[in-house]
């Protein structure tokens, strides 16, 4: 019996795997409930066993890096900010530190705190989505209402503060949006954060750290949800190294690596929070590293609140941008993991060359061998838990 | 932060002995010739077990969308795919890209998929978007496009068809005002 890499089958106990019926092709999607997107699987199965399956991508391609060649490096972050949708500012940071770079620009101490403190918002809201929707594909409904509830308190303090959502577009290069209010003879106007938002963000992170203890209580703890994911869809460390899986997914195999930890692109190094690790590589610790995630993010999120430096957002920049020439490779830790940018520069107005790493893309390229073997029913299971979104796979 | 490079070079100087390192804001670079695509990765493998991405550059004088790339007095471009990968580890952040020349006239390297299972999608990615063969790839289809699509599209000689119907009215918001310096 092939059970792909001679990994446990958790429901085999339960499901007749005698007959033998004729092999059937499944199509499964492109829509369907545990996909934030479209994603197609061709699926061949021998009765309720995965044979091979294919997915088949595409449905969201936008063609971005090609775009990104026609566009100045102004407008090019309001694409960046929908290639993974549930963290809009997140994708835009590396962008930006990688023009930095190339043009010896650095942010203000203030703009850098903001950058940080809205990341770490957009994972918890990011992740707070996963932790909510991967239950109901398993059949609970609650959560849901619990953690969606608390994720608008985040949402509403990142509309706040930049105007938008899902897609802030919020970061120049040499800081932040400096505000709203310029126009001629306006220009001295300079608004800074929102009145009471430091303090609301305070209370919202106290919220969020409470519903972290409830989805702990109500969906960790629950014995139906751990039947569907202790011990399927198990990821070994090595196979997710070589296929590139990053973020929580890699984490759950037990890889205790997170880029904010070594990458210097941002001043994560004043913060203390700690690096959540699985150990089994299954459905269920990857379901738990996201939740700690949360809370270390909130702790994050916190410092920041206590420790903003006063000072301008914005770096003195040109007004019309030109990087000089050059190349570099600037990454961060997304919440679905290492999102970056190979940023090539021939000293025009646009980049000559984007190429997007996107973390969903290597973190579901591992599907045909993850599906292996496994049973129908456990599809959805495992699919979910890998917390893709179809824009950050086909950008 | 970046690798040393004397530690590397002592890891692949029996592979490509011919290897050109260069270093630029904390992007460590590694060219090497086609020949030694595979072995280079081989050898790098248990250093950087961690396959980041794969892709391509088409370095071109004459462009069809976008600024052409800006020259220097004298300076030639030559025409080519340039190949590159990138690889890391997950202790202390060490990574490396590596890179290859080829030449548009024969665009085809060897596939990776044999060293880095997660390869196979970034071949058949870069394999549609520029026209490079991957020589070995078990499974070179397209990844993205549409069914009967034609042409390659990141190669800088296709147009956008949009922008040649309307340009884009990329300057209005960055031209210069009063009292610019």
């Amino acid at each position: 019996m092939s059970s792909g890499g001679g990994r446990v089958l958790h429901s085999e106990a339960r499901v007749s795997v005698e007959l033998q019926t004729p092999e059937m092709t499944l199509n499964i999607g492109p829509q369907h409930p545990s996909t934030h997107g479209v994603l197609r699987l061709v699926a061949k199965v021998d009765g309720e066993r995965i044979d091979s399956v294919e997915p088949v991508v595409g449905y969201m391609h936008r063609g971005y890096e090609k775009l990104a060649e026609v566009r100045t490096y102004p407008q090019v972050t309001a694409l960046l900010n929908r290639i993974d949708w549930t963290a809009g500012l997140a994708n835009e940071v590396p962008f930006i530190i990688a023009a930095e770079r190339l043009m010896g620009v650095e942010a203000p101490p203030r703009a850098q705190y903001l950058r940080i403190m809205l990341t770490e918002m957009f994972r918890i809201s990011a992740h707070l989505l996963f932790l909510s929707s991967y239950p109901l594909e398993l059949g609970a409904s609650t959560p849901l209402m619990y953690a969606l509830r608390e994720r608008e308190h985040v949402l509403d303090l990142i509309e706040g503060v930049t105007g938008g959502r899902f897609h802030p577009n919020f970061n120049r290069i040499g800081g932040v949006k400096p505000a709203a209010g310029g126009g001629k003879g306006q220009r001295t106007v300079v608004q800074d954060l929102p009145e009471g938002f430091l303090e609301g963000t305070r209370r919202a992170m106290a919220k969020v750290s409470a519903v972290c203890d409830d989805m702990e209580a109500l969906v960790r703890g629950n014995e139906i949800f751990q039947q569907r994911t202790k011990g399927v869809g198990i990821i070994p460390a090595e196979k997710a190294l070589e296929y590139g899986v990053s973020g929580p997914n890699l984490r759950g195999s037990g890889v205790r690596f997170d880029l904010r930890k070594v990458e210097a692109h941002l001043p994560y190094d004043r913060f203390d929070f700690e690096i959540p690790v699985g150990e089994n590589g299954d459905c269920f610790d990857r379901y738990v590293v996201r939740l700690e995630e949360i809370r270390q993010a909130a702790r994050i999120v916190v410092q920041a609140v206590d420790g903003i430096p006063d000072g301008p957002l914005r770096a003195k920049v040109p007004r019309v941008i030109k990087v000089p020439k050059g190349e570099c490779y600037v990454r961060a830790e997304n919440p679905k993991g290492e999102m970056g940018y190979y940023l090539v520069s021939t000293g025009g107005r646009g980049p000559y060359r984007v190429k997007i790493r996107s973390a969903s893309f290597s973190n579901i390229s591992v599907l045909p061998w993850l599906l292996e073997g496994v049973l129908v029913p456990d599809i959805i299971a495992i699919l979910g838990s890998l917390d893709f979104v179809l824009g950050d796979v086909d950008r | 932060m970046s690798p040393s490079e004397s530690r590397l070079r002592d890891l692949i100087s029996d592979v490509c002995p011919s290897a050109v390192w260069r270093e630029e804001l904390g992007t460590a670079k590694l060219s090497i010739a086609r020949s030694d695509w595979v072995e280079a990765h081989r050898a790098l493998k248990s250093r950087f077990p961690f396959f980041s991405w794969l892709s391509a550059i088409d370095w071109a004088a004459e462009v069809a969308v976008g600024d052409a790339p800006e020259m220097e007095e004298g300076e030639q471009m030559v025409e080519r795919f340039e190949v590159l990968s990138r690889i890391s580890d997950v202790s202390d952040g060490d990574g490396l890209i590596l890179s290859t020349d080829v030449p548009k006239e024969d665009a085809c390297v060897d596939s990776l998929t044999g060293v880095y299972a997660g390869a196979d999608w970034h071949e058949r990615e870069a394999a549609e978007m520029f026209g490079i063969d991957f020589i070995g790839h078990p499974n070179l289809v397209g990844l993205y496009l549409p069914d009967g699509f034609v042409g390659h599209p990141l190669r800088k000689s296709y147009a956008l068809l949009s922008r040649e119907v309307k340009p884009w009215p990329g300057d209005v918001d960055v031209e210069p005002r009063e009292g610019d310096g």
